[in-house]
């Protein structure tokens, strides 16, 4: 976590043309496309105002708003655990999926961030990520190098070298990526049917209805939460929002705002899968899951929601256009962050989550405030960063 | 190899306790840019440089250093005592500026007194009174330090007690607006940058009709202080023509200075896309801030004109 360490990681991929052209021209891209959307939707500017301000009552109200959410989400029928810690999240994801199993991955940050997919294997899971880019990032044994774009500092060629070498897939020379997503469909669509579980992060949970919100344009999240007959929800406490319309919002915010608008999917799951069409009478597990979990981790959080800088950091939709954005990332892409997550609001994020020591990462930040105008949820995410480094310097420089 | 960040800090550190100043530079640096102008020293409106146009070129030779010892290669213990070694021997370092960037910061904060002057702005100039604001030690968090020079620096400018502070640069604007008030008790003069005193004051400037120059806005003028507009009304009235390049006024792009001492190389990198984009909107650059002419004048090694604003204004360039 040292600066030194990133800093060395930094250094390697300033030397690496690939890395850094890859990086490069997807925030062009990315850079483009959010102020084209907005213009012609300027509703979602709004909305995103609006789940700000719900955020920040959120946040104030936490401990309540959990205690609601696992409420509504019991009477639904989901079996939910509240997780204070890492290990106490990775005990209740083990205990809802076992040991042995096979189990797919949809792309989820807090899955990253607690090490998840590891800690299931080490159980003698096999376990697959199924976004494409999640996947490459795993097959390549990283980390995802962007909060929506896991795979974004990969060329093709890279791409291509992975998925032959790790999965023995056939590929033609000189792929496109249309080859790469073919072969790798064609590999996921047995790790689906076999799946005895599937993992899910979320974007977002009402707590009224107890339901998970998730968007996705791969289709993939639909196969992990609909196939397997057990379905594992893993999410932040602070994606809890008080109603369902909010929680709708704030998960299409996040597709806006990360440059994927209209969300190709967006899901809502409140429970298990049943049947009522005999007799009327209610038969869990139809096609969907009879069994789902729901699993709200802590992890730093409710400590962060009492701290003066931390808690806006607590707002973050994890859209990651404050990544996009950042002049530093740009050359450095989630080498620069923490262990999980990465630029801007990793900084912020691995404070709360990982080593609230983590102001040495904070002083890679040039103070430029690019972030602070591109958040939609209006997170001083700069000055986190500065009062990060003021605690860090306190601490080992003065 | 990284930088031994820590020693970088500390030494920063110590240096601002020991001398005021954030490189171990003579006191007469701060202000012999103003021999011989006769500028008055009693008055409501007080020049404060802040004196980073004046240190720059010191600073370009400690990041000339510190951007060897990053680039050396090995590992451990060994590299990283030599490192610390290094970073003692840093007086050397910055004993031999660039005679010519010594020369061309004199040259800028000599126009710019010009320019208010030809705006009918009389600015006062005491004997004692600017001095570096300790900016740099509030950017990198070190804010111990930072509140005990700017309560040293605070006491300077009371004695003099102006109804209106005008600065030179975006990195003393902010620090005097934002951070003073909070560090120091009593602290809450009226700062302006000059480009705004200019502007509000319907300023014509004689630069002549050249151009077209592609315009860096600084991170803190545009996104700190909302200032975009004036220097383009500044630059369009002395006839100079100013291109936006992809990313400016609000949205604009980090030169990489504020890392040039936490890792040079990465700094570098930042501002050769930096510059790159710039030289697509035009093949001369005009920026506004000591720390952007620096860096990218670093990355551009002579071969595309960075012109300071003041400079661009007065015809000069």
């Amino acid at each position: 976590l040292s600066v030194e360490e990133a800093l060395e990681a930094i250094l390697e991929a300033l030397r690496d043309p690939g890395f850094q052209e890859a990086v490069w021209r997807a925030s062009l891209h990315a850079e483009e496309r959010v102020p084209r959307i907005l213009e012609a939707h300027p509703w979602l500017a709004e909305a995103a105002r609006e789940v700000a301000e719900a955020k920040r009552l959120a946040v104030e109200n936490l401990d309540s708003l959990i205690e609601e959410a696992v409420g509504a989400a019991e009477a639904a029928g989901w079996r939910v655990y509240v997780a204070e810690t890492r290990d106490d999240a990775v005990d209740a994801v083990l205990r809802a999926v076992g040991r042995g199993g096979l189990i797919v991955f949809s792309k989820s940050m807090v899955a990253e961030e607690l090490g998840l997919r590891e800690a299931l294997e080490e159980a003698g899971n096999e376990v697959w990520e199924t976004d494409l880019g999640q996947l490459l990032v795993q097959l390549e044994r990283g980390k995802p190098m962007h909060t929506t774009a896991p795979a974004i500092h990969l060329t093709v060629e890279r791409a291509a070298r992975l998925v032959r070498e790790k999965l023995g897939l056939p590929l033609p020379p000189n792929p496109e990526p249309e080859d790469i997503v073919a072969a790798v469909r064609g590999f996921l669509r047995e790790k689906f049917t076999r799946a005895s579980a599937g993992v899910s992060g979320a974007n977002a949970i009402a707590a009224d209805t107890g339901s998970v919100v998730l968007v996705e344009n791969e289709g993939n999240i639909r196969l992990v939460t609909g196939l397997p007959p057990v379905h594992v929800a893993v999410a932040g406490v602070e994606k809890i929002l008080p109603t369902l319309t909010l929680a709708l919002k704030a998960a299409i915010v996040q597709a806006a705002y990360a440059g994927l608008y209209p969300p190709t999917y967006v899901n809502v799951i409140s429970g298990p899968s049943s049947t009522a069409d005999i007799e009327h009478r209610r038969v869990k597990g139809a096609h969907g899951p009879r069994e789902v979990h729901l699993v709200l981790v802590d992890n730093g959080r409710r400590r962060a929601a009492h701290d003066p800088a931390l808690r806006e950091q607590l707002r973050c939709v994890r859209c990651g256009r404050c990544q996009w954005e950042c002049p530093v990332w740009r050359h450095t892409a989630n080498l620069w962050g923490g262990p999980a997550y990465g630029g801007p609001m990793g900084v912020g994020w691995t404070a709360i989550t990982h080593e609230p020591d983590a102001g040495g990462l904070a002083l890679l930040c040039m103070g430029c405030r690019r972030c602070d105008e591109a958040c939609p949820m209006e997170i001083p995410l700069s000055g986190i960063i500065r009062e990060l480094k003021r605690r860090w310097a306190a601490r080992h420089v003065l | 190899v990284p930088l031994d960040v820590r020693e970088v800090l500390r030494l920063l550190a110590e240096e601002t306790r020991r001398r005021g100043l954030p490189v171990p530079v003579p006191e007469r640096v701060v202000y012999e840019w103003a021999d011989g102008l006769g500028l008055p020293e009693e008055g409501p409106v007080l020049l404060f440089t802040g004196a980073l146009y004046q240190i720059m070129p010191y600073v370009d030779r400690l990041v000339a250093h510190l951007e060897r010892l990053e680039s050396a290669r090995g590992s451990g213990i060994a590299v990283r005592l030599a490192r610390r070694l290094g970073l003692t021997g840093l007086a050397g370092a910055v004993a031999k500026p660039d005679p010519a960037a010594v020369e061309y910061s004199r040259r800028v904060l000599r126009s710019i007194v010009g320019h208010l002057s030809r705006a009918g702005v009389r600015v006062s100039y005491p004997p004692g009174v600017d001095w570096y604001s300790g900016v740099l030690l509030y950017d990198l968090g070190l804010d111990e330090v930072f509140a005990e020079h700017a309560a040293r620096v605070a006491e300077r400018i009371a004695r003099v007690d102006p109804q209106l502070i005008v600065t030179v640069d975006p990195h003393t604007t902010m620090v005097l607006r934002e951070a003073y008030p909070r560090y120091v008790p009593g602290f809450n003069y009226e700062v302006k940058p000059y480009l705004q005193v200019l502007a509000e004051a319907g300023y014509r400037p004689p630069g002549g009709p050249r151009g077209p120059w592609a315009i860096h806005d600084p991170c803190l003028y545009a996104r700190g202080l909302g200032l975009v507009d004036e220097p383009r009304r500044l630059l369009e009235a002395a006839g100079v023509e100013a291109r936006e390049p992809r990313r400016s006024r609000r949205m604009t792009y980090c030169c990489g200075g504020p890392l040039e001492g936490v890792s040079p190389r990465l700094s570098r990198a930042i501002a050769e896309r930096r510059l790159e984009e710039l030289r697509e909107a035009a093949p001369r650059i005009v920026v506004m801030c000591p720390v952007c002419l620096a860096n990218l004048r670093r990355a551009s090694q002579g071969r595309v004109p960075v012109e300071d604003i003041s400079v661009v204004l007065g015809g000069e360039a």
